[in-house]
């Protein structure tokens, strides 16, 4: 109850300043906040406009999808799995896929000495290669 | 050799004014201090993406380079030097030389490449096609394993994860070892590209792949750190040796003295040159996915697309769904397709654990760790004017 008393005080003069006061803070920090959205609108922009970029390009492309582009016809029949198109072929896996996490040492190891662990991984997918059925 | 593998790409020099704003942006909490005492960046935690630096109001962070060791190479007759350049290079590039956001300038990049003594200039659209192939078919694989054909009771767990984000590949090996079975395992575009080039190119140029320098141009901090990763040996050699990013190519250009824009358009070199749109689309969110699907649902259904644009996986939003009904031919039935796509490393750790729990009823999680895709990448060049 006591600081209700207090407050009852005020002047006209202290109302004023006080509420002045408030109004530059609010003035100002709409201000900011204005700049602050205008920051993040204008970022957006640049990645909107390269993303249309790509976009537009792909629809200029004569070619559009991935299995339709002949020089990857011809790298799987003159390299990856001679005479065919057979993705995840033996070579294909040895040149183009990986391990993670614990797997890279023994990966690394297997990369490095190919004739160390033959049985393990590399004979075992050249006699028969296990993804064969799919393609 | 470098020490990308233990001190990390990104460090914050004596220019940090301590503001913060970069453990904000930070995906992985790697960057510690207080305010008003210069920052420092954990390179355990760190994935290289440069987000903060791209971020940085007092440009106060910065990656690695090895520029001045390439321009070595460039001027080295011993050495032959070839190049890749990344989709989401060419739409950005222009911004260094005044074009507008989004134009494309691969036919002068090209040039630009010639032009800095680069021995042959392909594309790493190539290999994103390849990615494509490769990563597809072990997709296919999946699911004809979660359905129980016969033949496929070895392939990994489904939802498969995409693998060609070197940050997500990071933070998934240091946060999440459990999920690693999930992510594809089909290297990145650049990493196939490396291993191609050391050996089936090498062969057809009838070039020693010892003396072969294989440089890419990145949109991307990170991606130095994975060509440096050393079970990236595969064609016997480094695969790729080095990694400049989109700002240092065009540092180059201008400290060279070209003059970009006057130069004539010109085509990549052809054999591993040849690309396709759902290449070009692998820089923008979704467009690994969108490229996948565009190849996948033609294989599966045996039928033609009529309309090539997959319009529900496109958009900016962090986390977006979409279910595509994909008629089987080999099952004779018609199965629904559901793949999810993740822009933005924070908001990724909710799906991992439903993954993880068990819960997820996605078959394909697309992750990129830069909001936007590789366009908006930690090498692309800053834009300061919106600042």
């Amino acid at each position: 109850m006591k600081l209700f008393h207090e407050s009852e005080g005020i002047t006209r003069r202290q109302f004023f300043k006080g509420a002045g006061m408030l109004t530059v803070a609010a003035v100002i920090s709409g201000v900011f906040a204005k700049f602050g959205f205008d920051v993040f609108a204008a970022s957006d922009d640049y990645i909107t406009q390269r993303v249309a970029g790509l976009y537009t390009l792909d629809e200029s492309m004569a070619i559009r999808k991935s299995h339709e582009n002949p020089e990857i016809i011809q790298i799987y029949k003159d390299f990856l799995s001679p005479g065919k198109v057979e993705c995840v072929s033996p070579k294909a896996h040895h040149l183009l896929h990986t391990k993670y996490g614990k797997d890279i040492p023994g990966f690394i190891a297997e990369l490095k000495n190919p004739h160390h662990v033959p049985e393990v991984e590399s004979a075992a997918n050249e006699e028969t290669s296990t993804e064969e059925p799919a393609a | 050799m470098s020490t990308v593998l233990s001190e990390g790409v990104i460090h914050v020099s004596n220019d940090c004014k301590a503001c913060d704003h970069c453990t904000f942006i930070c995906p992985t909490g790697a960057i510690s201090g207080e305010l008003g005492q210069k920052h420092h960046i954990s390179p355990k935690k760190c994935i290289n993406c440069g987000q903060c630096l791209i971020n940085c109001p007092f440009n106060a962070i910065h990656d690695l380079s090895r520029i001045e060791e390439l321009k070595k190479a460039l001027a080295d007759p011993q050495k032959f030097v070839v190049v890749q350049e990344a989709p989401a290079v060419r739409v950005a590039l222009g911004e260094e030389f005044g074009q507008a956001a989004g134009t494309n300038v691969k036919n002068k990049m090209y040039a630009s490449l010639r032009k800095l003594g680069f021995d042959k200039v392909y594309d790493t659209e190539f290999t994103a096609d390849l990615t494509i192939m490769e990563e597809g078919t072990e997709l296919i694989h999946r699911v004809y394993g979660a359905l129980g054909v016969p033949g496929f009771e070895e392939v990994g767990p489904l939802p498969q994860f995409t693998s060609c984000c070197p940050a997500w590949i990071k933070y998934a090996e240091d946060n999440y070892p459990l999920v690693l079975p999930h992510i594809s395992s089909a290297k990145s575009p650049q990493q196939m590209w490396g291993a191609v080039a050391k050996t089936y190119l090498a062969e057809k140029l009838n070039v020693d792949p010892a003396n072969m320098f294989s440089v890419s141009v990145m949109p991307c901090t990170a991606k130095k750190y994975e060509c440096e990763r050393p079970e990236f040996i595969s064609s016997g050699y480094q695969d790729v040796d080095l990694v400049i990013t989109t700002r240092e190519l065009a540092q180059m250009i201008k400290d060279a003295g070209i003059d970009f824009m006057a130069l004539p358009d010109e085509e990549a070199d052809r054999f591993v040159g040849l690309s396709t749109g759902a290449a070009t689309i692998f820089g923008a969110t979704g467009g690994v996915m969108e490229a996948a699907l565009r190849t996948a649902y033609e294989i599966l259904s045996g039928e033609s697309l009529g309309k090539v644009e997959f319009d529900a996986v496109r958009g900016l939003d962090p986390v977006r769904e979409a279910t595509v009904e994909v008629p089987v031919k080999a099952l004779g039935t018609s199965l629904p397709v559901s793949v999810c796509i993740v822009t933005g490393t924070k908001h990724v750790a909710s799906v991992i654990e439903d993954v993880l729990a068990g819960r997820s009823k996605y078959h394909f999680i697309e992750v990129m760790n830069c909001p936007g895709g590789c366009i908006n990448g930690g090498g692309q060049p800053i834009r300061r004017d919106t600042y």
